[in-house]
């Protein structure tokens, strides 16, 4: 018999699209049982965080209030993509399931560009309803500008690629797992997003200044507040450079083979 | 070279710098509508082969390619020309069994109208449209296995790789498989087949080789394969567990031990004493059951790989 010819491979931009439209289509209905709850979860976790330290701290101030009520939102985001995305892949790689979705016929950027629209889903919701909450809790002189939209996008990207390269670097799970942890901690803890800066011991202040987080806090303000971000520019280029710094590693990664 | 075939040339991969040798020097071909089994033990490198076909994973030294593309250095032809079933389980908890065939086909380049024409044949040649809107989570092992051949064949490119595919599926259905592979070959596509099942796969391959310890041992059709044991039957002795192997007769002209099972072969004139030999030693309590067959296609796998564990003591 006459074997078909080996068929033409596909490049180009429609090949692009297509396959990053069915990437994205392969992985929200793979979230279907997940994505409820994992929306619902960052919801409350938004509402909560602003809920509780008022609580905590009963009267709050309106600046505080102002600051901490932003400072949930970037949390929010940044912990879909340095924790809840890596856990995810980490999982993937638990159940052995990783192999068949890096065999699929598509350029590895398609699935990182549906993984950051994934991960938008997700986040979207909890960050609209924590600025909700935080409006109606404090009342608080929310000023929201176009501002918000690059600043958003670039926090989500810059998270979502340096979980995305964390998770898919290490090999164990369970170290994967292991790392979020500490991220989360320290995104809490010890970075400058629900307090200023000024706050911090010096060293450590000016640690953060080479961090993504106090410049993902700086740019969700801008778009949220009127005045009380300073050195905006600054925190474009550092976020910048992070987020370049990502998606090379990522690119990296994704292209070796062990 | 425009012709289509599928072939590795000199594979060898180490793992843990060089203390495990997975493929030690592998060479094969497959031809388009061609269906090739790799039969080996567990551990013997058959996986760690297909996926340094795939882009998974990447040689130490040696070539793979299929037709004109070299699959090491472009693993996006790779994966754009070969569909892999892979030894784990399909990630499909979330999908539907009939979503998950369809966006695969589409992800593998073929249009909605077509793929679902492909996909509903498939749902049905496998049996499985009692599962057709079930979930991943609830569907068995053996039918997700199903559902994940259906996801591979439907758009399946050039080579189709299957590591195990028939691993959990009830025998009625694996002969609906078996099918379906053959029909793969029919269609021109080259399938590569990984399996340790030799008796389904010595009905179902055109060609196959046996691999242990990351080394091809033997390579041929089935019937080329067992050729030297032509004139010769096995006898199969379960025997009592953790007995010592009695002491064979002079007309056993080999054997190999399995936990509880010998098997030894017998020229054909020899039947008579053999079966004597076998009453004997369930007389004396040493056996507890015994079988009277033609040679097969296990036997010579069990002969190839048994000497070579004789040989070679396995390192793991
Ligand atoms: N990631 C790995 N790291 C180290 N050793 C491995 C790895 N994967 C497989 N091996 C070893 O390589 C050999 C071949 O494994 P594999 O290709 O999975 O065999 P098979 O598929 O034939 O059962 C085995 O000895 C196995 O333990
Ligand atoms: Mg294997």
């Amino acid at each position: 018999m006459t074997a078909p010819a080996i068929p033409a491979l596909r490049t180009g931009p429609g090949y692009w699209w297509h396959s990053f439209v069915m990437m994205t289509r392969w992985e929200i209905v793979g979230l279907r049982l997940l994505l409820p709850i994992t929306v619902f979860v960052q919801v409350l976790t938004g509402a909560g965080f602003v809920l509780g330290v008022g609580l905590f701290f009963g009267q709050v101030p309106p600046r505080a209030a102002l600051f901490l009520s932003t400072g949930v939102i970037v949390i929010t985001l940044a912990t879909v993509g340095l924790v809840l995305g890596p856990q995810l892949i980490a999982a993937q790689k638990a159940e052995q399931t990783y192999d068949f979705i890096w065999s699929l016929p598509v350029p590895r950027s398609t699935a990182a560009a549906a993984w950051i629209v994934t991960n938008t889903i997700i986040a979207v919701p909890g960050m609209v309803m924590a600025l909700v909450v935080a409006n109606w809790r404090y009342d608080i002189d929310l000023r929201v500008s176009t501002l918000i939209i690059p600043g958003a996008l670039l926090t989500l990207y810059t998270a979502t690629m340096l979980g995305y390269a964390i998770a898919h670097t290490i090999k164990q799970p369970m170290l994967i797992n292991l790392i979020t942890q500490v991220t989360i901690f320290a995104l809490t803890g010890f970075s400058p997003v629900n307090f200023p800066k000024e706050q911090l011991p010096g060293w450590l202040a000016a640690l953060n200044e080479f961090l993504p987080l106090l410049h993902m806090a700086n740019v969700m303000r801008a778009g949220l507040t009127d005045g009380i971000v300073s050195g905006l520019g600054r925190s474009y280029v550092v976020l910048g450079i992070w987020a370049v710094v990502a998606t090379m590693v990522t690119a990296f990664v994704l292209r070796r083979r062990a | 070279m425009t012709d289509g075939s599928f072939r590795a040339s000199d594979v060898t991969k180490s793992y843990d710098d060089g203390k495990t040798f997975a493929n030690d020097r592998l060479t094969l071909h497959v031809e388009p509508g061609e269906v090739y089994g790799l039969l080996g033990p567990n551990g013997a490198g058959k996986t760690t082969l297909v996926k340094q076909a795939i882009g998974l994973l990447k040689p130490d030294s040696g070539t793979i390619s299929l037709g004109p593309h070299d699959l090491i250095d472009d693993p996006d032809a790779a994966r754009q020309l070969c569909s892999y079933l892979p030894q784990a389980q399909m990630p499909i908890n979330s999908f539907k069994a009939h979503e998950a065939i369809k966006i695969t086909g589409m992800i593998r380049g073929g249009s909605a109208a077509a793929v679902a024409t492909r996909r509903d044949e498939l749902i049905d040649a496998l049996d499985i449209g009692e599962w057709r809107d079930t979930l991943g989570t609830k569907l068995s092992g053996g039918v997700k296995r199903l559902v994940g051949f259906a996801m591979v064949a439907v758009w399946p490119g050039r080579l189709v790789i299957l590591d195990e595919p028939t691993n959990d599926v009830d025998p009625l259905r694996r002969r609906l498989l078996w099918d379906q592979v053959r029909r793969l070959g029919d269609e021109g596509v080259a399938v590569f087949l990984v399996t340790h099942n030799v008796l389904e796969a010595e009905k179902s391959v055109d060609r196959l080789a046996i691999i242990d310890e990351g080394r091809i041992f033997a390579e041929g059709t089935p019937s080329s394969l067992k050729l030297a044991d032509r004139g010769r039957l096995r006898l199969q002795l379960m025997l009592v567990p953790r007995s010592a192997t009695p002491e064979l007769p002079a007309f056993v002209e080999d054997h190999t031990r399995v936990r509880n099972n010998l098997i030894a072969v017998i020229p054909e004139a020899e039947a008579a004493h053999g079966i004597g030999w076998a009453q004997e030693l369930m007389g004396s309590g040493i056996a507890e059951e015994y079988a009277l067959g033609a040679t097969t296609l296990e036997d010579v796998y069990v002969r190839l790989t048994g000497d070579i564990a004789a040989k070679e003591p396995a390192s793991s």
